[in-house]
């Protein structure tokens, strides 16, 4: 086996090249190989630490960019010389990319030891595939039950290997090296388990409870009159119309059924095609005490089946309602029919809702009241209103439900309770406040985005564990799913587009050189198959508490705290929560300054590693967050649906939903806003730090937090850039706030689009993500709410009620020094 | 007069008023009236259709508060004075401005002295327009549903086009058919299981849902609901025929599984509730029916009267004697609440059931009997009987106005000497007080108001009186004083408007005590039905023994009373000519299925009772001793004959018609000559004709019966024929062996009920013992 030629240096992590192609039999029929070879240092060093001074070299947000710091396997760690051995970066990362030997190093580190795991970079396989073992030959360690892996290694001739875990001995499995369709034998080193790192597993009969289900879709429509009369009704039954050939049916089982609901629940039974009925029956059921399922048939029906007569209900929804005067929802109770309806079976239920379910199970009263904003009272709102909301939550849980919350309301809807269900079940709760069809830019951004969601392959039936070296222990879960056992997440739907936390406890002392830490999500896929997706990652181990430090991972430490924040927020409070990120941050210092500086701040500066240099603004920025600021202006719906991004965004997406992206446009480099002459890819212009300072009268930025984009539009900007962008040299022409990019044939107007597309573009972050951010016009001297409300995202400026990234930094030196 | 003559004088007031009394001439004391063992009644027809009488088009002239007694023949008018003095309160009236010019010679209709029956059309026009709303049960097999739904569809057909229909539909669970919404199929679902109260029902509908709506702003161009939330619900049949046939050719039998073992779960008493609470909001006292189709008895929910499993039998008269039975009480309970409240709304029930088992009719009969609904009981709703029967329901007038009458009320008013008592038919108590009312209770009483919501030309009520303790000469009238009744029946018109019949009953006090007039004037026959009706009312709530004993103990003391015999000798016994009959009736009462009930399903009785207390005195009649004629060669077309085993002859074919069945015997030659197929050869024709001759006549009898008798041909020795003996006056069974000189051929009836002559044996030694 060839070893791999070291290369790169501290602290531009450059990528190792691995020439050989990968051979063909690794993938699933389709695929192709296109994972990049992960930031692998095959150097058993360490890395080290390069202190660096925030007060006299300034952070730079393009810092933000670099890989987090590798991980340094001793050689030949791995059984095969894959460069695919170890777990890529946009799959798990760590906290720590050198992992404490004891407890209380790590506690004396003052850094947490977590992963953050994110199974899928795509919503579909074909964009990001992974090898498949397609031979249904699974060898596990019979004690750890951990996945065979690159890091396992092998004995006696072979016949044996070592489980790299808890170091048990186990037979390999005879048709480990055969190739049964083939009838041939097979070189055991060409396995993609031994080659790949993240590898899916089709599973055999005893990895199911029950034959695979299909996929379900039940929508909850809200019909009443707010749902109606700001178009939403209408926009997704046309959207779900016009995606139809998009919701995954490959093996054509996929089943779907509607439900609308105001003061009563509509159900709808849907003929077969090609039968003498083509139209469909609406049956009300008012009984919202005991809601029950008003006929045996029809109600939930199969897509291939019931194709036309579907397309027909759909095209008819609308107008099924559009007479409402009804302001009723009974939202609790339609989800309880719901349950009724699919839990045979399980499924997704795609609750669209423009109303605060105001009856029947589940009631919630309005309860929000501008006085308690800001004061210490407001945490309250975030909290759960009504049990309903997590008991429900668990039982559909168990019956395999998962619930997707669409919330539209103008008015309190409260998120804060309804976002229970989404957060049990694996779901996801998605806000649009204000939101409203007769606005082009609102009904096409959700229809994209809910066609976008609806398109995604989904996993069904799924959980989720993580396995690692004796002494380590998943101690604490965080992300949207049920935690059925200690360490069991369960998952009725697995979602592609969030990420998940897990805290690590090191309960006996390390003394092997690396440890593996493996996460299994076992699933069945949206055609029916049973399968495990398994990631491994190694990571090498130490006594020495600056190795800690010099691998320690910004990004990774501020997803961690930041569901801690929404933890403490949720339970004790915003200003607990922001007291506790403070004092987290002050913490770290301090221990740097004491333990790795010599107690030297030299210069009366602010030391931080190299690595860790972002921590003090990121932490900034989720102080400033929208999720968790000092503020008596935001609606607690807002906040709540924002401490729900926070808690479930993949990484890449939640750095940027903390700390925006800002970028200057009417100066940007020619390269940017054109395609890369290499690669392709279109080219951002560089990041600036979020200051007012960057400013300038004249010029157009645009600032993307992932959820909005701003283009501002400087108060002196030149009519010649006015017109080449919006096609006006009027600066009182451009049409404010959300709006769309005017299409003009020049070629400034084009690389403004670029960007701001680029800007979007889920795949160069590695994510999967179906949200669409709307674009909003802002004039400098233009509508001032807009402006504050972008004003809000610069987080390196003074705010209201926050202090400036100098005041920050001053506070923190102050509290360090002390 | 004598009995022909009166027989004939007593059928000419039928036929102008409607009403038979049991006695023609009234006691003139109380002690009298004590001794004529059979109340003072009155069989009343209120809407029997009359050709002659004008419809008068304005309001009638009625005396003052309380009183408000109509001006009738009656009445003394002061022409001159313009004064009329009621002959109930004895107070003056003036008449009213427009009446100026009346004179001795011109005087209006309802002072003819023929306009003893007057009907006004009054100026106040009925709330909305008839109400039809069916409740139709989808646990059916194919082609019953079918035949259910199509005759539904036909009936629209018969409706006037601006009446408004419903549809509630029921199995597992009841569904409301929402006829106004035109997007798609729509109906409100409710839970079978579940005893909903009428606010729920109507909060489920959206009837009530103020306090829900937004502040909707005025949507331009866009015409508001027209007639309140329930229009959703009910619509006239000219808008909603489409959506309403629609619904009706979508039906499709109840989607549930039903397990091998099990009966399908029908809601009957939910689905009930719903239509009863749909029609409570937006229509009280507004005319409506509820026309229920059933196919078989209720297994969920309340009101049900049996359960799923099949093992468990439906209850049977047997069952409820024991008291047995896990439902029953809970049922009737259920069934009687709806009814009150149904009819407290003025709504009618008619029950339509098409099953060859039971569905219930026993717990559920309240719903017809207290809201003057129809109670159909038929084997399946493919039958002709179950067909004609409905499509009768919807006969017209010459008018094209339907045949029936909606949210009727019936209140009667006496003259002094009178009180009335109470009422035995299709109606509830309006509690209505007032002097008139007497002191003693029989049937539904203390009141002189009764509701009857549904009223047809042939609905008849038995209204019973007593002679009010201070009897004593009216100082105001000439001649022989008389007491008199007045009966106002105000009702809802199929054509729109409300209308008023009043009958005005008046008849001679008897002189002092001992007077014959009184026995002269004893109606047997329709003595003999009011007193039916009283032993059926008792059967209802007493034991059928005791009922029996009743009816004995009665006939023994009116013959007592009025037989002429020497104490003691039985031999000496005579009984005057308007008399002879009444213990014939009563002998067949007591064996007819209204009191012996064992033989019947209690589906059955329940049928049965409620046909008797609709019909008029004929048509009772017949019920109680069912018609016998005879055919045979040896004469022209029918011949009545004793209704007695000796009129089963070999050579003979028989026509029975009991009202519910009409069945035509073929004796023993008759039937082996038509196996043999003469009748269809040369040279046979008069035994052609003779086959033919009761069939025509059984067509005949047909024609206006309601419900359609079930039709029966058999032959002697055949099964269906136990239906003929079961009728039988057993004077030839296996215990008598040859007696009285009955014929070699006659049949012989298996049974131990004791024969009319026993019977009249028994009769005469009570009798004349004095021991009655
Ligand atoms: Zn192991
Ligand atoms: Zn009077």
């Amino acid at each position: 086996f060839a070893q791999m030629s070291l290369s790169g240096q501290q602290p531009s992590y450059q990528q190792p090249s691995y020439s050989q192609p990968l051979s063909p039999n690794l993938l699933a029929p389709g695929q192709q190989p296109i994972q990049q070879p992960p930031a692998q240092a095959p150097s058993s060093q360490l890395n080290q630490l390069y202190g660096s001074d925030l007060l006299s070299q300034p952070f730079d947000v393009r810092e933000l960019d670099l890989p987090p710091p590798p991980i340094n396997l001793p050689p030949n760690t791995s059984v095969t010389p894959s460069p695919y051995a170890n777990c890529p970066p946009k799959y798990v990362r760590s906290t720590l990319n050198t992992v404490p030997t004891t407890h209380s190093l790590l506690k004396k580190s003052k850094l947490p030891f977590a992963l953050v795991i994110q199974p899928y970079t795509s919503l579909h396989d074909a964009e990001d595939p992974v090898p498949v073992v397609p031979d249904q030959v699974i060898s596990r360690c019979r004690r750890c039950r951990s996945y065979i892996n690159s890091f396992a290694t092998f004995l006696d001739h072979g016949h044996r290997w070592r489980c790299n875990m808890c170091n048990l001995t186990n037979d390999v499995p005879q048709a480990f090296d055969w190739d049964a369709t083939a009838q041939k034998a097979i070189d055991r080193w060409q396995r993609p388990e031994l080659n790949y790192s993240v590898v899916e597993f089709v599973a055999p009969q005893e990895y199911m409870v029950r034959p695979p289900q299909p996929l379900v879709y039940l929508f909850l429509f809200d019909v009443s009159y707010a749902a109606v009369t700001n178009g939403l009704l209408a926009t997704s039954a046309r959207c779900i119309l016009e995606s139809l050939d998009r919701i995954p049916n490959a093996d054509r089982r996929t089943r779907l059924g509607f439900i609308a609901v105001d003061s009563s629940l509509h159900f709808f039974s849907i003929p077969r095609d090609g039968g003498e009925a083509s139209e469909p029956t609406m049956l009300v059921v008012s009984d919202l005490d005991e809601p029950f399922l008003p006929t045996p048939e029809d109600l939930l029906v199969n897509l291939s089946e019931c194709r036309a007569n579907i397309e027909n209900f759909l095209n008819k929804l609308q107008p099924m309602f559009q007479d409402t005067t009804n302001a009723g929802s009974a939202m609790g109770s339609a989800m309880r029919s719901g349950h009724k309806l699919i839990s045979p079976v399980g499924g997704k239920m795609v609750v669209l809702s423009a109303s605060l379910p105001n009856m029947g199970y589940g009631k919630l009263e309005m309860r929000e009241d501008k006085k308690v904003l800001g004061t210490s009272k407001e945490s309250t709102l975030l909290q759960t209103a009504n049990s309903f909301y997590k008991s429900f939550a668990v039982e559909c849980s168990k019956a395999q439900i998962s619930i997707d919350m669409f919330l539209f309301s103008s008015q309190y809807q409260d998120v804060a309770t309804l976002s229970n269900l989404p957060r049990y079940t694996g779901g996801q709760t998605t806000f649009y406040p204000g939101w409203n069809a007769a606005r082009s830019e609102d009904a096409i951004m959700f229809a994209r985005e809910f066609s976008d969601y609806l398109s995604a392959e989904i996993g069904l039936e799924a959980v989720l564990r993580v396995r690692a070296t004796t002494g380590l222990r998943m101690s604490t879960f965080y992300g949207n799913f049920f935690n059925r056992s200690s360490d069991l997440c369960a998952f009725p739907a697995f979602p592609r587009d969030q990420s998940y936390v897990v805290e690590v406890a090191i309960d006996e002392t390390i003394t092997k050189p690396y440890v593996c830490l493996q996460t299994a999500v076992l699933h069945t896929t949206c055609n029916g198959e049973r399968r495990i997706r398994v990631l491994t990652l190694a990571l090498p181990t130490t006594e020495i508490l600056s190795a800690v430090y010099a691998s320690a991972d910004q990004q990774a430490i501020t997803a961690y705290f930041s569901h801690k924040a929404v933890e403490r927020a949720l339970g004790n409070g915003l200003e607990a929560a922001r007291e506790a990120l403070q004092g987290k941050i002050i913490e770290i210092m301090q221990t740097y300054k004491k333990e790795l500086a010599g107690g030297n701040m030299g210069g009366g500066g602010i030391q931080l590693p190299q690595n860790l240099r972002g921590l003090p603004l990121l932490f900034l920025g989720l102080i400033k967050h929208v999720g968790l600021r000092k503020s008596a202006q935001i609606p607690s719906d807002l906040r709540s649906a924002a401490l729900c991004l926070l808690s479930t965004l993949p990484l890449n997406l939640l750095i940027q939903y903390i700390h925006p992206k800002f970028y200057s446009l009417h100066d940007m480099p020619d390269s940017a806003g054109v395609p890369d002459e290499t690669t392709g890819e279109i080219l951002l212009p560089p990041a600036l730090n979020l200051s007012s300072e960057r400013i300038v009268p004249y010029g157009l930025y645009l600032i993307d937090d992932g959820q909005n984009q701003f283009l501002w539009i400087g108060r002196d900007a030149v009519p010649a850039l006015l017109l080449d962008v919006f096609g006006t040299d009027d600066r009182n022409a451009v049409k404010q706030g959300k709006t769309t990019m005017p299409v003009l044939d020049n070629e400034f107007n084009e690389r403004v689009r670029a960007v701001i597309e680029k800007s979007k573009d889920h795949k160069a972050k590695s994510v999967g993500s179906w949200i669409y951010p709307p674009l909003y016009i802002i004039r400098e001297d233009g509508e001032p709410s807009l402006k504050l409300w972008a004003q809000t995202l610069l987080v390196e400026d003074r705010a209201d009620q926050s202090v400036s990234y100098q005041q920050w930094m001053g506070l923190l030196r102050e509290k360090v020094v002390q | 007069m004598d009995y022909e003559t009166l027989k004939e004088h007593w059928s000419e007031i039928e036929d102008r008023d409607g009403v038979r009394l049991s006695w023609n001439t009234f006691p003139s004391s109380r002690m009298e009236a004590s001794r004529l063992v059979v109340p003072i009644g009155a069989l009343y027809t209120p809407l029997k259709e009359k050709s002659d009488t004008p419809l008068l088009q304005y309001e009638p002239v009625s005396c003052k508060a309380p009183c408000r007694a109509v001006l009738n023949p009656f009445c003394q008018v002061d022409m001159r004075a313009r004064l009329w003095i009621c002959p109930f309160c004895l107070q003056r009236n003036g008449l009213p401005p427009h009446y100026k010019d009346i004179s001795s010679d011109t005087i209006p209709p309802e002072l003819h002295p023929s306009s003893t029956t007057i009907e006004y059309r009054l100026a106040r026009p009925a709330p909305s327009p008839p109400i039809f709303l069916f409740v139709v049960d989808t646990c059916q097999e194919e082609d019953s549903l079918k035949a259910l739904k199509d005759s539904i569809i036909m009936s629209l057909s018969l409706l006037p086009p601006y009446a408004l229909v419903g549809l509630v539909t029921f199995g597992t669970m009841a569904q409301v058919h929402e006829l106004g919404y035109t997007k798609c199929a729509k109906s409100y679902v409710f839970r079978g299981s579940k005893d909903y109260t009428a606010k729920q029902v109507q909060d489920m509908l959206g009837l009530t849902v103020a306090g829900l709506r937004p502040n909707v702003p005025p949507q331009p161009g866009r015409a508001p609901a027209p007639m309140g939330p329930s229009a959703r619900f009910l619509l006239p049949v000219q808008s909603c025929e489409f959506q309403l046939t629609n619904a009706l050719e979508q039906l499709q039998k109840d989607p549930w599984p039903v397990a091998n073992d099990k009966r399908a779960l029908r809601c009957t008493g939910v689905a009930l509730s719903v239509a009863v609470g749909l029609l409570e909001t937006s229509f009280q006292n507004s005319g409506a029916r509820i026309m229920l189709f059933t196919g078989g008895p209720a297994t969920e929910g309340p009101g049900m009267v049996v359960g799923p499993e099949l093992r468990e039998p439906i209850r049977s008269h047997h069952d409820i004697d024991r008291d047995q039975i896990k439902y029953y009480k809970k049922a009737l309970k259920f069934y009687e609440n709806l009814a009150k409240r149904t009819a407290h709304n003025g709504h009618i029930i008619d029950i339509f059931a098409g099953c060859l088992d039971q569905v219930g009719l026993l717990e559920m009969k309240g719903l017809s009997n207290s809201t003057g609904g129809h109670m159909i009981l038929t084997d399946s709703f493919t039958s002709s009987m179950y067909k004609n029967s409905f499509a009768r329901v919807f006969d017209k007038d010459a008018n094209d106005n339907l045949l029936m009458g909606f949210n009727a009320s019936l209140e009667v008013l006496t003259t002094k000497e009178l009180k009335v008592t109470g009422l035995i038919g299709h109606a509830v108590s309006m509690n209505k007080k007032s002097t008139s009312v007497g002191e003693t209770e029989c049937g539904i009483g203390g009141t002189c108001s009764w509701k009857m919501c549904g009223i047809d030309p042939t609905a008849s009520y038995g209204i019973y009186f007593e002679i009010a303790a201070q009897g004593g000469p009216n100082q105001m009238q000439t001649g022989p004083q008389k007491g008199m009744m007045q009966f106002l029946t105000y009702y809802q018109h199929s054509a729109g408007n409300y209308h008023l019949r009043v009958t005005t009953v008046a008849r001679n006090v008897s002189g002092p005590s001992g007077d014959p007039a009184i026995a002269q004037s004893f109606d047997q026959e329709a003595a003999a039905v009011l007193m039916s009706r009283i032993a059926v009312f008792k059967a209802e709530v007493d034991d059928g023994p005791d009922v029996l004993r009743w009816v004995d103990r009665m006939l023994i003391r009116l013959c007592s009373r009025f037989a002429e015999y020497r104490k003691d000798d039985p031999s000496s016994f005579r009984l005057e000519k308007n008399f002879t009959l009444y213990p014939q009736f009563m002998f067949h009462l007591r064996r007819s299925q209204f009191l012996q009930v064992f033989n019947n399903s209690p589906d059955e009785t329940a049928f049965y009772r409620h046909v008797l207390n609709h019909e008029d005195v004929s048509n009772s009649l017949i019920m109680i001793q069912p018609t016998l004629d005879s055919y045979g060669f040896d004469h022209e077309g029918g011949q009545p004959v004793l209704l007695d085993s000796t009129s089963i002859q070999s050579e003979t074919i028989l026509l029975l018609d009991t009202f519910f069945h009409i069945l035509i015997f073929h004796g023993e030659t008759m039937a082996a000559w038509r196996k043999a197929g003469y009748h269809e050869q040369e040279g046979y024709e008069n035994f052609k004709a003779l086959l033919e001759a009761p069939k025509e006549d059984a067509k005949d009898l047909i024609t206006d019966r309601f419900p359609l008798p079930r039709f029966i041909v058999c032959d002697a020795g055949g099964s269906q024929a136990r239906f003929l003996l079961s009728k039988l006056n057993p004077s030839t069974t296996h215990t008598t062996g040859s007696y009285g000189g009955v014929s070699q051929t006659a049949q012989t009836i298996f049974t131990d009920d004791v024969s009319l002559q026993t019977f009249m044996d028994h009769l005469m030694k009570l009798a004349v013992s004095g021991t009655g």
